[in-house]
């Protein structure tokens, strides 16, 4: 730490960002609080309606039911990408050209933009036509639901976002195995301990930080989903795929009810801040 | 570092370009037209505008697709709220009493020649809603449509079947025409879930969604009555597909089915007719709606709105492609290049003059239930009942067979909610 | 005896290994398989591995129906832009958060921590209500600007320029150099790798985003790519699957050789948050 130059150095350099970031990211959240204390459809003239926006979304239940939907996404993409991540980075984190090729294709899908594999799971998964229809047709399945159900449809969705994020909770954890000095896992293994009580014992503990970090930011990931929902099922098949934002929106932009929109931003808000504390917290360890 | 300064000053430069807004093109006012078309009517609606652009050097109308109507609409209305809507576009009937309300469609009376469109009745503004001509025209019929019933007619022969003219004979045909997934699955009755084609049966079992009142009853019981029906075609006797999703998708899946002979009868609007015709590979009959205590069809279909919040220069270019689009010439050959009804009098006497219709059936048929089709009612919550109501519930209702008079009084319940 | 375990195990995990790149390689390959097909085989043979005669109509198709080019080019300056403004408002941003001692240092540092937990999904009806009143929905100001200062990019190069001693920013002055010149000059090119992930993730995160364009324009004026070919798939009509699988290709290709040369820092720039 030194002392500036001019007293003025330190206003330059982060007046840009800091007026950046209250004007986008703080003073939107005021005016979320105060929109929704008001009945708007963006075209006729406001109406002021007290606590009625957060009343109704509690009394038609939409509130519980859309969190309790994102809740119950994100319980399923958090454990899938962090499973099937670190089984991907136990199976991977190994030499050789072979393996870093398959690292890298499993990697790649987080690179890819939403909207294509959106697009490209839609296909694979169309009830007439696609492939996995195809295929569970001639293993004797006959009616596919899939994304045509409403029990069926969170799953599916749930499945592609950890198609899509896994590569990124492999290579955390393949960062985090990196980590572990060789030796001790040698040492443990000449002291006999087999390969699942080395995994459970040394490698572990060892990734737990890794593990909670990835934990939580698949959490966050899970619960801004959208492109998805938007663009695979349009929250249907009778609103069984309405998550949290895709609420947000529809509300907005399908429905004209800013008021509605905001009392849900500000609900989400709420429990995205209680996500975002666990977050940091994992945050805290892992330094 | 100085090479890359100097790309960015460039691309600064080439920022503007990017988005630029063509104000006019070769001293031409240009209008701008939102339109949600994919396939066959966005070729033909972009030849009929390439077409005013070649004829005339005035005005230049550019088209911009916006996605389906929904999503268009959802465009829309945030466009307006933004103070940036196009010049014009063309928008679902159900949205007409709440735009026009809200004050931000342009109202129409007073354009040249406004005054002596001669319109179907049961098409136009004045026609189509419930005392639509105490209210400024804001609305020139476009693709406009009614439901209807799409049969195969070797299907048809083959199991000496006749167009169904009430509900029970739509079912005993559809149990006919339904066969198991062991002899290659095929449904007996196929309809995308809907609240158009939900209304259609509410009209047809006596009921209207709304009172002449304003009171919202979702039809009472002959809401319950329409909806058990779908429910009974589903779950009861099986012949029915579940539906298989939201919105277009639902619509899409319905065709598809219909055209790969996995469903035996569809309804569906008659804007696919074509569609439908080209593509099928077997002769294509359409018939009216059943009825059930009278026949019932609701109206479809989008009319050209024009924004009130754009400059006069740009609403005089678009009215005059909105008026030669009514021109007999333009009607006909959207309705005849779509299957969507040709919306003036003079193009329907002309088509009939020149023999079309006894070379399709299929068209005359569609033109001629327009005698039963039933106005809507002008009230500025319809779309919101609509989209945010009854879609969903509908939905619901016929995947998990919960009870019709629940579900209805529940939506009805939601309908009344300050929105 | 124990060679031969061995060897079979080697040889199982590289098996299993292989079943793993094909669960998320198939997808790409049954992606541009498709784009290569006629609509009336899709229609007729849907499971057919290869087109039946590989042709490029969907790709034409496409390029009809979407201004690629236009979009492409839209799609790149604003991630590009973004980008770059990130880097460039970040650095002086984080090196007064880094290395200079001044009231209210904490305060703004406090600022970026808490900004790095507000995602856009949040702010998006808010800003979109700014926007509308100032007119500038629908402009590449309203898909620019709300990006232009990233918590993260500012806690990454702070975290960087940590571990520069003070030592190389004394020498600096003492030479004459400006802060300015200490800024750009100096530790940026110290801190390149840090730079290049903070430009990559940004990149890619904002060529893919379909979220904020969708909900910030409302015509074609400034579409962006991901959303000219999300509207592909048609109403109705019957979704022509090559079509969208054509954009889709064209969509992704660029990410995808992106990524194939620059994974090392992409990866630094997602595991070093």
């Amino acid at each position: 730490m030194m002392r500036p130059r001019k007293w003025s150095d330190p206003g330059w350099m982060l007046a840009p960002t800091t007026i950046l970031l209250i004007v986008f990211f703080i003073a939107p959240i005021g005016i979320a609080v105060y929109q929704s204390f008001f009945s708007w459809d963006l075209l006729t003239p406001p109406k002021a309606v007290g606590g009625a926006n957060y009343l109704a979304i509690f009394k038609s239940g939409e509130l519980l039911r859309v969190t309790g939907r994102t809740l119950f996404f994100s319980a399923m993409v958090v454990t899938g990408a962090m499973s099937i991540g670190l089984a991907l980075a136990l199976l991977l984190n190994r030499r050789g050209l072979w393996f870093s090729f398959v690292r890298s294709a499993v990697f790649s899908a987080y690179v890819v933009s939403w909207v294509a594999v959106a697009l490209l799971w839609l296909w694979i998964l169309d009830p007439d036509r696609g492939i996995v229809a195809k295929g569970l047709h001639v293993a004797g399945v006959s009616s596919v639901k899939l994304l045509n159900h409403p029990d069926t449809v969170l799953p599916v969705l749930a499945g592609v976002t950890v198609w899509k994020i896994t590569g990124y909770a492999m290579i955390m954890f393949l960062t985090g195995l990196q980590a572990i000095p060789n030796e001790v896992i040698e040492a443990a293994r000449l002291d006999g301990a087999g390969a699942w009580s080395r995994f459970r014992f040394i490698i572990w503990p060892m990734l737990r930080p890794t593990g909670t970090f990835v934990g939580t930011t698949s959490l966050v990931i899970s619960f801004q989903a959208f492109d998805v929902v938007r663009v695979m099922t349009q929250g249907g098949p009778a609103r069984a795929s309405t998550l949290f934002v895709y609420a947000i929106y529809e509300s907005i932009f399908m429905n004209l009810r800013v008021g509605t929109a905001s009392a849900l931003t500000v609900a989400f808000f709420v429990v995205l801040l209680s996500l975002s504390w666990l977050q940091i917290r994992a945050w805290r360890q892992k330094a | 570092m100085t090479v890359s300064r100097r790309a960015l000053i460039a691309g600064l430069g080439s920022s503007a370009l990017l988005a630029c807004k063509k104000k006019a093109i070769g001293g031409r006012q240009v209008a701008r037209l939102w339109f949600c078309y994919g396939g066959n009517n966005r070729v033909v609606l972009l030849d009929l505008v390439n077409k005013f652009n070649e004829l005339q050097s005035k005005a230049f109308v550019e088209p911009v697709f916006q996605g389906d109507y929904f999503e268009s609409l959802a465009k829309l209305r945030t466009a307006i709220a933004a103070g940036v809507p196009p010049t014009f576009s063309h928008v679902l009937g159900e949205v007409i009493p709440y735009l026009s309300t809200a004050g931000v469609l342009e109202p129409l009376d007073d354009y040249p020649g406004a005054r002596n469109l001669d319109f179907v009745k049961a098409l136009a503004q004045h026609g189509a809603f419930e005392n639509g001509d105490k209210h400024a025209m804001v609305a020139l019929p476009f693709n406009r449509s009614t439901p209807i019933m799409y049969t195969r007619k070797d299907m048809m022969d083959e199991y000496r079947l006749r167009a169904p003219q009430t509900w029970d004979e739509l079912l005993s045909a559809a149990k006919r025409l339904y066969r198991s997934k062991q002899d290659g699955l095929r449904w007996g009755f196929e309809v995308p879930i809907d609240w158009w084609f939900w209304l259609a049966m509410v009209g047809q079992a006596g009921g209207r969604v709304i009172e002449p009142s304003g009171r919202i009853t979702l039809g009472g019981d002959a809401g319950v009555k329409a909806l058990k029906f779908w429910q009974s075609l589903v779950h009861e006797h099986k012949v029915m597909r579940p539906p298989p999703g939201r919105d277009f998708n639902a619509w899409d899946a319905a065709n598809t089915d219909f055209l790969a002979g996995r469903a035996g009868i569809t309804w569906t609007s008659t804007a696919y007719l074509r569609y439908i015709e080209k593509n099928a590979k077997f002769p294509v009959v359409t018939c009216p709606l059943p009825g059930d205590v009278k026949r019932s069809v609701p109206t479809g279909g989008t009319f050209f709105v024009m924004l009130k919040d754009v400059p006069q220069a740009e609403k005089v270019a678009a009215w005059s492609f909105l008026k030669w689009m009514c021109e007999p010439e333009q009607t006909i050959e959207w309705a005849t290049r779509t299957g969507y009804l040709p919306v003036t009098n003079t193009a329907i006497n002309r088509l009939r003059e020149s023999g079309y219709y006894d070379k399709h059936p299929n068209d005359w048929v569609a033109y001629e239930q327009l005698e039963h089709a039933d106005p809507w009612p002008w009230s500025t919550t319809l779309f919101r009942i609509e989209r945010d109501i009854v879609n969903p519930q509908l939905e619901d209702a016929i995947l998990t067979n919960r009870s019709a008079v629940d579900t209805l009084r529940e939506a009805r319940e939601e309908a009344e909610e300050p929105s | 005896m124990k060679i031969k375990a061995r060897l079979f195990t080697s040889g199982f995990i590289h098996v299993l290994a292989g079943v793993v790149a094909l669960l998320w390689l198939f997808p790409y390959a049954w992606m541009t398989l498709t784009s290569f097909k006629s609509f009336d085989e899709i229609i007729q043979r849907p499971t057919a591995l290869l087109p039946g005669s590989p042709n490029l109509s969907a790709y034409r198709e496409v390029f009809s129906q979407v201004p690629v080019g236009r979009y492409m080019l839209i799609t790149l300056w604003v991630a590009t832009a973004i980008a770059l403004i990130q880097i460039a408002l970040a650095l002086p941003a984080g090196y007064a958060l880094a290395k200079l001692r001044f009231r209210g240092n904490g305060l703004a540092f406090g600022l970026v921590l808490a900004c790095l937990l507000i995602p856009t999904q949040m702010t998006f009806v808010p800003i979109f209500l700014m926007f509308s009143k100032l007119r500038l929905v629908n402009s590449l100001t309203s898909l620019i600007l709300p990006f232009g200062a990233s918590a993260l990019g500012t806690f990454m190069v702070r975290q960087a320029l940590l571990s520069v001693p003070d030592e190389v920013i004394e020498a600096a002055r003492l030479d004459g150099a400006s802060e300015f010149t200490i800024v750009y000059r100096v530790l940026a090119p110290m801190l390149k790798p840090t730079l290049i992930a903070i430009f990559l993730v940004s990149f890619v995160f904002h060529y893919n985003d379909y979220f904020w364009p969708l909900v910030m324009t409302t015509d074609d004026s400034v579409r962006t790519l991901p959303l000219g070919i999300a509207l592909l798939r048609e109403p109705g009509t019957g979704v022509r699957w090559d079509v969208v699988m054509a954009g889709n290709v064209i969509l992704s290709l660029p990410m995808i050789a992106l990524f194939s040369v620059s994974q090392r820092y992409l990866i630094l720039g997602l595991t070093k948050r």
